[in-house]
């Protein structure tokens, strides 16, 4: 089984986001900003990181600048969703390296559309 | 609804673009007239119909059959089939070419995704000789409303979050300040929309290379199947492809096609049957 790191600091999202991963059958954890989210990964280095970008402690652009440096031998996806929805935000998270992106509000079916994009499902 | 409403409107779809509506699924014609039946203040169907066979009036049957038609549609729903199409086909017409000029036709197009999905996937054949052809796409749908959108290219945050990546969204669209998505002006060079009922002939269109027809087959009776394909036969250039959707069932329905014999999944016009191209 695939293994979902979803990174938001509102626990709605991570509850309902966890649900929509969890169909699509991936084991899930959650954190609650960039930093719990960059000690996760330096323990066990997921298949994908669903992230968010306005987040306390460490948000998710320098979190995902932050992954990218780190040399741990697996590269996960990263899907930026986020309530960040224009151009200049998902450029600057592209070339970031992210390598998908959910505008909010989101539903099951743009979840698995944009992790099917990635070779996720 | 009364069942004597839903069987009017049954019928009228039948007559009007051939959908078939079966009584379990009554409740998309509730669906799909709420617009058209707030906007002309009918509290219920009942009195809408009630109105139709009062005063009857064609031009507002015909919105009526074509708001019944469905119009589920997303970018890239046919991705698989997108690719057989512009790697194969649509190559195999170009080396068959003397112009470097192909047309496509997008036959039930509804919103427009299927049309400029292939726009914006041949878009990305950069180096292949389909990057310098001629290729026209025409879509075309029998709603006014949807050909309307279409033609417009703005699609809500739901609708590009759909079958698209984000790297196509942002090479082909532009954001509105509302928030909405734009086709951008690059891609719009050589894609047309018209309106037009697949129960009717279409030599107004003119002759096409390859016609795609997905997801409409499957929603319409038997004899409407019969007429829509012998209309698409006609409109097919001698060695073009027509494609259904890959979970739709074509053969043996018409007998102006049959099964290409060099490309799998498509169709071709059946030259033994009298049918012209009216080019």
């Amino acid at each position: 089984m695939k293994h979902c790191l979803i990174v938001d600091d509102s626990r709605v999202v991570r509850t309902v986001a966890g649900r929509i991963v969890k169909d699509l059958s991936f084991t899930v954890s959650e954190a609650a900003h960039g930093a719990e989210a960059l000690e996760i990964c330096r323990k066990d280095m997921p298949d994908a990181i669903l992230l968010d970008w306005n987040m306390p402690v460490m948000n998710g652009l320098d979190f995902l600048r932050a992954l990218r440096r780190e040399d741990r031998g697996k590269e996960p996806v990263v899907v930026f969703c986020t309530n960040e929805n224009d151009s200049e935000h998902i450029s600057e998270a592209i070339r970031a390296g992210a390598n998908e992106y959910i505008m909010k509000p989101f539903d099951a079916e743009i979840v698995e559309s944009k992790f099917a994009e990635v070779g996720l499902v | 609804m009364q069942e004597s409403t839903f069987n009017e409107l049954a019928d009228l779809a039948l007559r009007t673009t051939g959908q078939h509506i079966p009584a379990s699924k009554s409740y998309l014609m509730e669906a799909r007239l709420s617009n058209i039946s707030r906007r002309e203040s009918f509290a219920t169907l009942d009195d809408l119909v009630h109105c139709l066979k009062a005063r009857p009036n064609q031009r507002f049957e015909h919105e009526i059959a074509a708001a019944l038609t469905s119009k589920r549609t997303h970018f890239f729903r046919e991705k698989d089939l997108f690719e057989q199409i512009i790697g194969q086909a649509l190559m195999q017409r170009l080396k068959q070419s003397t112009t470097g000029r192909l047309r496509v036709w997008c036959a039930g197009v509804s919103t427009g995704q299927e049309a400029w999905s292939l726009a914006m996937r041949l878009r990305e054949e950069v180096g292949s000789p389909l990057a310098s052809a001629d290729i026209e796409i025409v879509g075309t749908d029998v709603s006014t409303v949807c050909i309307e959108r279409a033609t417009q290219g703005t699609y809500g945050h739901f609708e590009v979050q759909k079958g698209l990546s984000i790297h196509r969204l942002m090479t082909n669209f532009t954001r509105e300040n509302s928030g909405d998505w734009t086709i951008g002006k690059d891609l719009r060079d050589g894609v047309t929309f018209r309106r037009h009922n697949l129960l009717h002939p279409a030599q107004d269109l003119g002759a096409f290379d390859l016609i795609l027809c997905a997801n409409v087959i499957s929603d319409v009776a038997k004899a409407a199947q019969v007429d829509i394909l012998t209309n698409l036969s006609r409109q097919l250039l001698p060695g073009g492809f027509l494609f259904a959707s890959a979970t739709e069932q074509i053969e043996g329905i018409s007998p102006t096609i049959k099964p290409s014999r060099d490309m799998r999944g498509a169709f071709e016009r059946d030259t033994a049957h009298r049918s012209t191209v009216a080019a």
